[in-house]
């Protein structure tokens, strides 16, 4: 039983960069996984390939039981309420609330408000945010503003979350929050992949590291470090 | 998953692209109520050379004469022949005698032509047929029935009076509005089309983040497209009830204008509008409506990676 599979995945972008070579991993379910590498190793295309945003060149792409190598437009949104999302950059949207980035989520998803607005107060506790839900994203560090970003992705009850250097843009206080944020989401059950290429971050969570460099997976290593310069 | 709860959410969306955007939908309306306007003055102007055709039309009478000897039986049979034209609207049957009568009422006060009667044995007039059409159009056809070499040799004259010529002048000006009109309507359809697609593009960049983050928390596709849709209905349909409010407040304006200008046809052109009300602006809707939304699919295409 595996949460993602790679099967032989290579991707390939015109006009000629192969950004994943012939990567094939498994993740279990509820397993705390961090991708590392350097710039442009093709950690975020790998993150990418998991919610769908690409399709890889060659190989199979498979999240649960569900093959999504060549999955349909109409089936995307469905796939993405199971996949959690985070960036480095956060993706708020400035003229929303705390409160109202949050619903947006399952406003767009079609849910019910009473659903709404007993989801939001939930994962805004999750964060850590429940006396600001009425700020704007100006009025929030840093860190907050990335604990909103979490506390959205958690909206759907994700099986998975992917965050893609969620600590890129912190500072290293609040970088070891949000890690430790997603420590406990991962404590909940669900799967978190997290892409990273702060070594100080993978070293203290020892848990499970995948190395890539130049789109190769080099290393696969249980408790792993940072192992690359 | 409720439907209302959904239709609501976009419809709340478009409103925000609608004050968000507010110059610019602005403008786009604008330029969809001229162009419904530019399409009504062409109807209107339509309407209004057709009550003033058929006004006329239906003045305009030909009259057949027949050679005095020709008779009364083969001169109403002609005219049973052309009652039996479905373009002919009356056929009066005119006597040799009632011909003489008239001929003398009207020349009553002019000696000269009276003594000319003396001077030619016995009424010198045949049978006429006085012929109505539906059309002015028809007569031509109506005069070619009469052609045939078993009426022909009895026709004296055929007399088709000079509203021809009148008749010649308003339908070829109501050609010309119609042409010109078209075409004005023509160019503004085209500059609608423009406006609305590069209105739906801006839109579409303003949200470019809203709708990349809708796609990444899993938005049903038409949360993304739908508010688009709904912008472009609505540009139309406000547009449609600004052209009708005027139509309605113009109309009744224009009315003792057109009074003085064309009697009683200014009562048919703005009855034409009310009592067509629901056909003219609900299909000026339907199209406008149905060319913004396809522009507006165009754009999404183009512009919006879903
Ligand atoms: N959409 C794209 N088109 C072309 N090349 C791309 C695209 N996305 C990524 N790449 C290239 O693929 C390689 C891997 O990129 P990426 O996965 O973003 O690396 P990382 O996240 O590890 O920095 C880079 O060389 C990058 O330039
Ligand atoms: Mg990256």
């Amino acid at each position: 039983m595996s949460m993602i599979r790679l099967k032989n995945v290579t991707k390939f972008f015109k006009p000629d960069t192969t950004a994943l070579k012939d990567v094939s991993l498994h993740i279990k379910p509820g397993e705390f996984v961090s991708i590392v590498g350097q710039s442009g190793s093709g950690k975020t295309t790998l993150a990418k390939l998991l919610f769908a945003e690409e399709g890889p060149t060659q190989g199979r792409v498979v999240i649960g039981d569900w093959d999504i190598t060549n999955i349909r437009q109409h089936e995307i949104p469905v796939l993405r309420r199971q996949i959690g999302v985070v960036f480095q950059d956060y993706k708020l949207l400035s003229q929303k609330t705390v409160f109202e980035n949050i619903a947006f989520a399952l406003e767009v998803a079609g849910e019910k408000s009473s659903h709404i607005s007993t989801v939001v107060p939930q994962v805004l506790k999750i964060v850590g945010l429940s006396n600001k839900r009425d700020r704007y994203p100006n009025q929030l560090s840093g860190g907050e503003k990335q604990r909103v970003s979490i506390a959205r992705s958690l909206v759907h009850r994700p099986k998975i979350i992917v965050a893609d250097e969620p600590t890129g843009n912190l500072d290293t206080i609040h970088a070891r929050e949000i890690v430790e944020l997603l420590k406990k989401i991962n404590d909940f059950g669900t799967t978190v992949v997290l892409v990273t290429h702060d070594r100080d971050i993978v070293n203290a969570l020892k848990k499970r590291v995948i190395t890539i460099q130049h789109g190769k997976l080099v290393s696969d290593i249980e408790h792993g470090k940072y192992v690359l310069p | 998953m409720s439907i209302f709860l959904s239709l609501f959410r976009v419809i709340k969306f478009s409103f925000q692209n609608f004050f968000r955007n507010f110059w610019l939908s602005f403008i786009t309306m604008t330029i969809f109520v001229l162009t419904l306007f530019t399409i009504n003055a062409v109807i209107f102007m339509n309407v209004l050379a057709e009550a003033a055709l058929e006004s006329i039309e239906q003045k305009v009478e030909v009259s057949v004469y027949f050679e005095p000897d020709t008779s009364e039986d083969l001169v109403k049979s002609v005219q049973g022949y052309l009652m039996g034209l479905t373009q002919v609207r009356t056929v009066e049957f005119i006597s040799e005698e009632d011909a003489l009568q008239s001929f003398q009422e009207r020349h009553k006060d002019n000696p000269v032509i009276l003594s000319s009667l003396d001077e030619v044995d016995g009424n010198p007039f045949g049978h006429a047929l006085v012929i109505s059409a539906h059309s002015a159009n028809d007569f031509p056809f109506i005069l070619e029935a009469l052609d045939t070499p078993e009426y022909e040799p009895f026709i004296k004259q055929k007399d088709y009076q000079d509203y021809e010529t009148i008749i010649a002048r308003i339908n070829a000006l109501a050609f010309r509005v119609r042409v010109g009109g078209f075409i004005l309507a023509a160019f503004f359809s085209l500059i609608a089309v423009m406006i609305i697609f590069n209105t739906i593009r801006v839109a579409i960049y303003v949200y470019r983040d809203e709708i990349g983050i809708m796609k990444l928390v899993g938005a049903n596709d038409w949360f993304v497209r739908g508010p688009f849709l709904v912008e472009a209905l609505m540009y139309s349909l406000f547009a449609t009830l600004v052209v009708v409010a005027f139509a309605f407040f113009g109309l009744d304006a224009l009315g003792p204008w057109l009074a003085t200008y064309f009697g009683d046809t200014d009562m048919s052109v703005i009855n034409y509008f009310k009592d067509n009300a629901l056909l003219i602006f609900g299909s000026q809707f339907l199209a406008l409506s149905t060319l913004s939304i396809l522009t507006t699919m165009f754009a999404m295409r183009r512009y919006l990676r879903v």
